[in-house]
């Protein structure tokens, strides 16, 4: 390098920029997309609505009865015919829509929130795994771990059939024993043959307890656990199996498969986020594994490794942050989903319990009046529904260009 | 000086859906402490796979460690569990890897990342590290080290980030320093610049440096002992003097000969080895160079040789060196 006479107070090296994180950066390219900021603020306005009305204006849905107000329309001065000011009207019970589609939005958003919620931890998790251990060896004892748990998620339905919860234990006592064996290098056929056996046992002999033909059902069901239990332990084999079964998930039209999970459930709230929860599942789980498998390949995690780092530190310090982008701005649009679907449950008569407000069972309260006039019955909670997720999409749509690292200036 | 690093019949494969591929095949050498050794070969030798076969960072599976002994301070590194091995990625031996557009992670600050290493293998604070992470970015020249921690890989050039990874790389003094192809990725100038970082370092330090690289230029300045690989196999191996003077091996020669000089009128062909290595999947049964030899004769396509110590130190795997000193000579 050439010496320069340069006290060091002088050197002024201009590659040197105020330097921002990734947030910084991506909230300032955010701010400057206008219809990200639209959206943004519609979101804001309904989170805030929401929870405002909820904790600090008092409603309570049962005794919001009224036969004297039935279906007025908006108006914004009392006068003869309503003696209170109703600026969305009211509905066949004389209860007030704007209260209601406010009070609704705190339902609507929460089963939004939490249908993606579930959906982006349970999914997210398994993808990260998936696609993490697809590319890195296991070490011993997590490999005896996701086997274990294997077992236990391939062993709740021989179980749930049976009604024998120990079976659950039993199928994940046999992944554990898998890894064991799997040490001891046995050959293919007898691990196959001995698996088999053991899986027919544990499902067979359980269900026997109940009825001859559950534990038959229960004995077939063990011999195929068995069987994928035999094939020897490798992060492609937990990888394939999990993401085959979030083929199958994904194989049904997701609406169908929350009707179905909420008609066996019951309808109710909480039973409406869990079964859209669960349907997103494997959209978040492909996302993370896809990312997970381009990321693991960079040279930076390699270097990670190389420096001493333990599995989890490569996980969450090195990886996840890489992908957190793409999860993101898919969770954003998710949520605007999620909303969507819950109104649609809610619509059928599947979501909230009638008298709490909830924007997709007001609209199915009400369709019936619009051919006598009533249009204001469903028009509010409509365009709540609609304006929200729109807010939600632009939101998305911005968080995508903001966290693009391709388009970084 | 005893050994530091002691490799026996190390042998490498990855199982793919074409077949075994051989990466390498039964190596054994020894480093001695604050040694430069030189790795060379063409692309696809296995270099930078026994370098990760010593690191264990071989992708299992595909990837599997066949066979041999990786002894570094009297411990075999191959029998180590993950938890003792970790401990010695990073702190014992570090590595430095070809890309330094990738090497660093584009979400952290380099100095974090210089930290991280600090804090896992040598139990500093947050501020001790960072203080000390200013410290070896200095070491390696980069000006205004103080500020420039808090800076992003993407605000680094990439001569830059490749003296960033070293810093990483000798944060906490390992005794052996893989360099792998380290100056591929960069221009020339920048090139001759890492490679006196890294002579600098290494006289200061004291530890030992094996430097992978395709590039003899690179190494005969720098290497104390050189190992010339091919297909997996080290064919020839001996002081720089012994390479690059007194050559051996039919591979090395025409190696050698494929260097453009600087006297060379212009327009002059770039003279190059004909034909191409082997296929690692279906090694020939005799010595891997047989089909691009101009020496060869039918005794090489049966029998594969082994190492042999042709003058103190200077070893080769060629039946006919012998003859082919005195036919050089001719």
């Amino acid at each position: 390098m050439t010496e320069m006479n340069l006290s060091p107070g002088e050197i002024e090296d201009f590659a040197v920029r105020e330097h921002r994180s990734l947030w910084l950066d991506a909230w300032r390219r955010l701010k400057a997309n206008r219809t990200a900021i639209i959206g943004l603020i519609v979101v804001l306005i309904f989170l805030l609505s929401a929870t405002i009305a909820h904790f600090f204006w008092e409603y309570e849905p049962k005794i919001d009865l009224d036969y004297s107000a039935k279906l007025l329309p908006p108006n914004l001065r009392v006068s003869e015919q309503s003696l209170k000011i109703h600026p969305f009207g009211t509905d066949k019970l004389g209860r007030d829509i704007f209260r209601r589609t406010v009070h609704g939005g705190w339902n609507s958003l929460r089963v939004g929130l939490v249908a993606v919620s579930i959906s982006l931890v349970v999914g997210g998790i398994l993808g990260l795994l998936a696609g993490f251990f697809e590319s890195i060896e296991m070490y011993f004892w997590e490999s005896m771990a996701l086997m274990a748990f294997l077992g236990l998620a391939l062993g709740a339905l021989p179980a749930w059939i049976a009604n024998q919860i120990f079976q659950v234990f039993l199928f994940c006592a046999l992944g554990i024993i898998s890894v064991i064996v799997d040490k001891k290098n046995l050959s293919k056929h007898i691990r196959r043959y001995l698996f088999a056996g053991l899986g027919l046992l544990a499902g067979g002999l359980s269900g026997l307890l109940v009825a001859p033909l559950v534990g038959l059902v229960c004995g077939i069901l063990g011999l195929g656990i068995g069987l994928l239990l035999a094939i020897p332990v490798g992060g492609k084999i937990f990888s394939n199996i999990v993401m085959r079964i979030m083929d199958i998930i994904l194989a049904f039209p997701s609406y169908l498969l929350a009707i179905a999970i909420v008609a066996f459930l019951g309808p109710g709230l909480e039973k409406g986020m869990l079964a859209i929860g669960f349907v997103g599942i494997p959209i978040y789980a492909r996302l993370a594994r896809s990312a997970v498998l381009s990321v693991s390949q960079k040279e930076y995690v390699l270097a990670s490794q190389a420096v001493g780092e333990s599995h989890g530190r490569m996980l969450f310090r090195h990886i996840v942050p890489n992908i957190l982008s793409p999860i993101i701005v898919q969770a954003t649009m998710g949520l605007a989903n999620a909303i969507l679907s819950a109104a649609a449950l809610g619509f059928l008569g599947l979501g909230a319990i009638p008298p709490e407000p909830e924007w997709g069972s007001m609209l199915g309260d009400s369709y019936k009046y619009l051919s006598s006039g009533a249009w204001w019955a469903v028009l509010f909670p409509g365009l709540a529904i609609m304006l929200s997720v729109l807010g939600f999409n632009l939101l998305g749509d911005g968080l995508r260009d903001a966290l693009d690292p391709k388009l970084r200036i | 000086m005893d050994a530091l690093l002691k490799i026996e019949n190390l042998k490498t494969r990855f199982h793919t859906e074409d077949g075994v591929v051989k990466a390498v095949n039964g190596i054994s050498y020894e480093m001695k402490k604050g040694e430069v050794l030189g790795v060379v070969g063409e692309s696809g030798c296995g270099k930078s796979v026994h370098a990760l076969s010593i690191m264990r960072l071989i992708q299992i599976p595909p990837g599997e460690i066949a066979d041999g002994v990786i002894w570094f301070e009297g411990r075999n590194l191959l029998e180590l569990d993950e938890n003792e091995i970790r401990k010695i990625r990073g702190s014992d031996i570090a590595m430095v890897f070809q890309d330094p557009m990738t090497s660093l992670n584009p979400v952290y600050t380099v100095g974090f990342q210089i930290v991280e290493a600090l804090k896992l293998h040598k139990n500093m604070s947050e501020k001790q590290g960072k203080v000390r992470a200013a410290e070896l970015l200095d070491l390696v020249g980069i000006p205004d080290a103080k500020k420039r921690v808090d800076n992003y890989p993407h605000q680094f050039s990439g001569g830059m980030r490749q003296r960033a990874m070293i810093a990483m790389a000798l944060s906490c003094s390992p005794k052996l320093l893989i360099a792998d192809e380290p100056t591929t990725a960069l221009d020339v100038t920048i090139q001759a610049q890492i490679v006196d970082l890294v002579i600098k370092l290494q006289e200061e330090m004291g530890m030992a440096v094996m430097w992978i690289t395709h590039d003899l230029g690179v190494v005969a300045e720098m290497a104390q002992l050189i190992n010339v690989m091919y297909a997996g196999f080290i064919i020839e191996r001996g002081t720089a003097q012994d390479i690059f003077k007194r050559t051996l091996h039919p591979y090395t020669m025409g190696l050698l000969a494929s260097l453009p000089s600087i006297d060379e009128a212009p327009g002059t062909k770039l003279i190059s080895i004909p034909g191409l290595p082997p296929d690692l999947v279906d090694l020939p049964q005799g010595c891997p160079f047989y089909a691009r030899c101009i020496y060869r004769k039918d005794h090489c396509q049966k029998n594969r040789p082994g190492l042999e110590e042709a003058k103190d130190g200077h070893y080769v795997a060629c039946w006919r060196w012998d003859e082919i000193k005195v036919e050089g000579a001719k």
